[in-house]
């Protein structure tokens, strides 16, 4: 699999436009009106706080439970197209490995985050448990492709990570369905997918049908049902048509079919979600640091990539491959690379906490795994991986 | 001069509460109420000992009926055994007078411990409940969902006594140098307690104690020193009308009428603050 810069603008951005200045394509492509939304909020909540918390309560439930929907769902148009006949991961070969590093990493982080908390006795904090595997997919991407560019290494973590954050999004997703569903909302929900279904039968390739029909009722049924509703579209996007592509979440798609047509659309929009994602979610008071922050750290620096690497030991003594040219140096850049939570890891922290101050202190940990791109930039130079071999050794 | 000063002080404020008991006699009065305030307290060590030791004999002269609880009511383990030594040995004295405690739940006290019997949260993580004429409100400020601000809204609401006071961990206002006030919460909830009425809210979680001047007509007391201290960590500020970071606290409250008598009492006894809130006129 080859994995591609972007070659032409992004998509939201007119090609001859004003706007296509360099600075903003930068931006865009690489998902930092997120980390801007969210230096902001803090800049923000650490000067007018009171100000801060207002506007974010007034926006959070917009934010959080529907415009997150649109963030989702581009995911999700992403794995499906990737696991397709004929996409890049439709040959089990190709996830198989990557799959069993996620489990390690999702064990590991779990594992330390639970012991961390229960060797502080603050129970409360053992909700939060899933903020622990998150892995920021687009973090991990950047910081690894800086580093191995051109090699089996970025679909390696991109399925890890893919994998690890839908197992995140299932328990998060689930989670209120412990103390029951109302089986009005479920039947809702039901209907929206199989109107879905039933759109796609008649061959309507328009996306608009699908979101504003079954999106709309698969939302409004996951809200009754009390699932995250953010989750509504997630269902509806395997019904749209679809061309199997390389797993190269970053990348701009030929404008071909109903999907892309779609994307198309909603990129803009899903950027400004993220903004506004970062913006109401990532506003804390830094005196708010306690447990939980350390816990959160602890169990993405150090419990996920020794999870991930545990699994992989274990992987490789039963039988599976690496791909060709990953070595354990390269694994262990992967495995750092994955530390990073931020999106992910603030999506889950609002799903599982309610506002309060444990979701603080939990937050400021979600906030502070960024740590790990420095972490794995720094183990690559040390350990002369990829491009830092080539800076560290001209 | 000092000890002189504070002995002067304890005089007053302890003939204040006397006149306050002496004056529930007369018909149509509502009757008064006492009560004693911890928070931060489970620690199980020596200090905890002195502050309950000092509760109990407070109690010979002023009697009151219940104490609550601001949070951080365990701290460490939290097996059975843990709640002989962190709270029914500490407290032994007026658990045995039959003096109820009513619970709020901390960041460091396993949530489950609402079930324990010896805490009267009924099972329940908030709830509210009535004395005379003054109802409480216990808020779980560890996680404030939507549910549970709804709920505040509505009781508070609902809410016919004279007095409404509200206890949480979290301090909205403090001038605690470790954590500060906790101003996200401050946004969720203080415009609920303003709209209906609530005259003083209690809280712990900074190891001292803190009395604020009203802020919006509204008293803040953080008592968050009943078993630990972070001696030294008061930086007084606008917000501070008395406090006390040098030793373990507790607080004495009585209500006759529509004034609330406070004493604030050192693990060595000495009143460290004490005054008289008066309950405002309702809107």
């Amino acid at each position: 699999m080859r994995v591609h810069a972007v070659a032409h603008p992004p998509v939201g951005v007119p090609r001859t436009g004003v706007t296509g200045t360099r600075a903003i394509r930068f931006i865009v492509d690489r998902f930092l009106l997120l980390p801007i939304g969210a230096a902001v909020a803090l800049m923000w909540a650490n000067t007018a706080a009171v100000s801060y918390f207002t506007f974010a309560h007034a926006l959070s439930f917009f934010v959080n439970q529907v415009a997150m929907a649109f963030f989702l769902a581009l995911i999700a148009q992403e794995v499906l197209e990737a696991v397709m006949p004929g996409g890049a991961l439709h040959n089990w070969r190709r996830w198989s490995m990557p799959l069993v590093a996620a489990a390690g990493g999702i064990a590991g982080a779990a594992a330390v985050y639970l012991a961390f908390v229960q060797l502080k006795y603050e129970l409360v904090l053992m909700q939060a448990w899933p903020v622990a595997c998150a892995i920021d997919i687009a973090a991990g991407y950047y910081v690894l492709k800086m580093i191995l560019p051109r090699s089996g290494a970025l679909p390696f973590l991109l399925v890890l990570a893919i994998a690890t954050d839908a197992f995140g999004l299932i328990v998060v997703g689930l989670r209120p369905a412990a103390v029951g569903l109302h089986a009005g909302g479920v039947a809702l929900f039901l209907g929206a997918v199989g109107l879905a279904a039933l759109l796609r039968h008649w061959r309507v390739r328009a996306f608009w049908p699908y979101l504003v029909l079954c999106g709309v009722l698969s939302w409004w049924g996951l809200y009754v049902a009390g699932i995250h509703p953010a989750l509504a579209l997630m269902p509806i996007v395997p019904f749209l048509p679809h061309e199997p592509r390389k797993l190269d979440l970053f990348s701009d798609p030929p404008d071909d079919d109903a999907v892309h047509h779609y994307e198309h659309e909603w990129n803009g929009l899903v950027q400004v979600v993220l903004f506004l994602f970062g913006l109401v979610n990532a506003g804390v008071l830094l005196s708010g640091y306690d447990t939980g922050t350390w816990a959160v750290l602890a169990a993405a620096l150090v419990g996920r990539p020794l999870g991930i690497l545990a699994a992989i030991a274990l992987a490789l003594a039963l039988g599976l491959h690496l791909p060709r040219r990953i070595g354990w140096r390269q694994l262990t850049v992967i495995a750092l690379a994955t530390s990073s939570g931020f999106t992910f890891a603030l999506f889950f922290a609002t799903s599982v906490v309610p506002m309060g101050p444990v979701l603080a202190q939990i937050k400021i940990g979600a906030l502070s795994t960024v740590a790990g791109a420095l972490l794995a930039v720094g183990t690559a130079w040390l350990l002369g991986v990829g491009s830092a071999r080539t800076h560290r050794n001209p | 001069m000092r000890t002189l000063l504070a002995i002067l002080v304890a005089a007053v404020v302890t003939g204040s509460l006397e006149a306050s008991r002496q004056a529930e006699g007369p018909a149509g009065a509502p009757p008064s109420l006492r009560f004693a305030v911890i928070g931060d307290n489970g620690t199980g060590e020596r200090p905890q000992y002195e502050v309950g030791e000092q509760m109990a004999s407070a109690r010979g002269r002023f009697p009151f009926e219940f104490v609550i609880m601001l949070g951080d009511n365990m701290y460490g383990r939290q097996r059975p055994a843990d709640f002989v030594d962190k709270f029914e040995q500490p407290y032994a004295p007026l658990l045995k007078a039959g003096v109820l405690f009513y619970a709020a739940l901390g960041n460091h006290d396993d949530p489950t411990n609402r079930f324990y019997a010896g805490f009267n949260m009924g099972g329940e993580r908030y709830y509210t409940f009535v004395r005379k004429h003054v109802r409480f409100f216990v808020f779980d400020t560890n996680m404030m969902d939507p549910a549970q601000l709804r709920w505040i809204g509505q009781t508070l609401a609902r809410a016919r006594e004279s007095w409404k006071i509200c206890y949480f961990h979290h301090p909205l206002y403090s001038s605690g140098g470790r954590h500060g006030s906790d101003i996200e919460l401050r946004v969720a909830l203080e415009p609920l307690m303003l709209e209906h009425g609530v005259h003083v809210a209690f809280s712990g979680h900074e190891h001292v104690y803190e009395r604020t001047h009203p802020q919006k007509g509204i008293t803040y007391f953080v008592e968050g020193s009943s078993g630990k201290l972070r001696r030294g960590d008061i930086t007084r500020t606008d917000l501070t009308a008395a406090s006390f970071d040098e030793d373990r606290t507790f607080m004495l409250v009585g209500i006759t009428g529509d004034e609330l008598s406070f004493q604030t009492i050192s693990r060595a006894g000495r009143v460290v603050d004490s005054g008289v809130i008066h309950r405002r006129p309702p809107t």
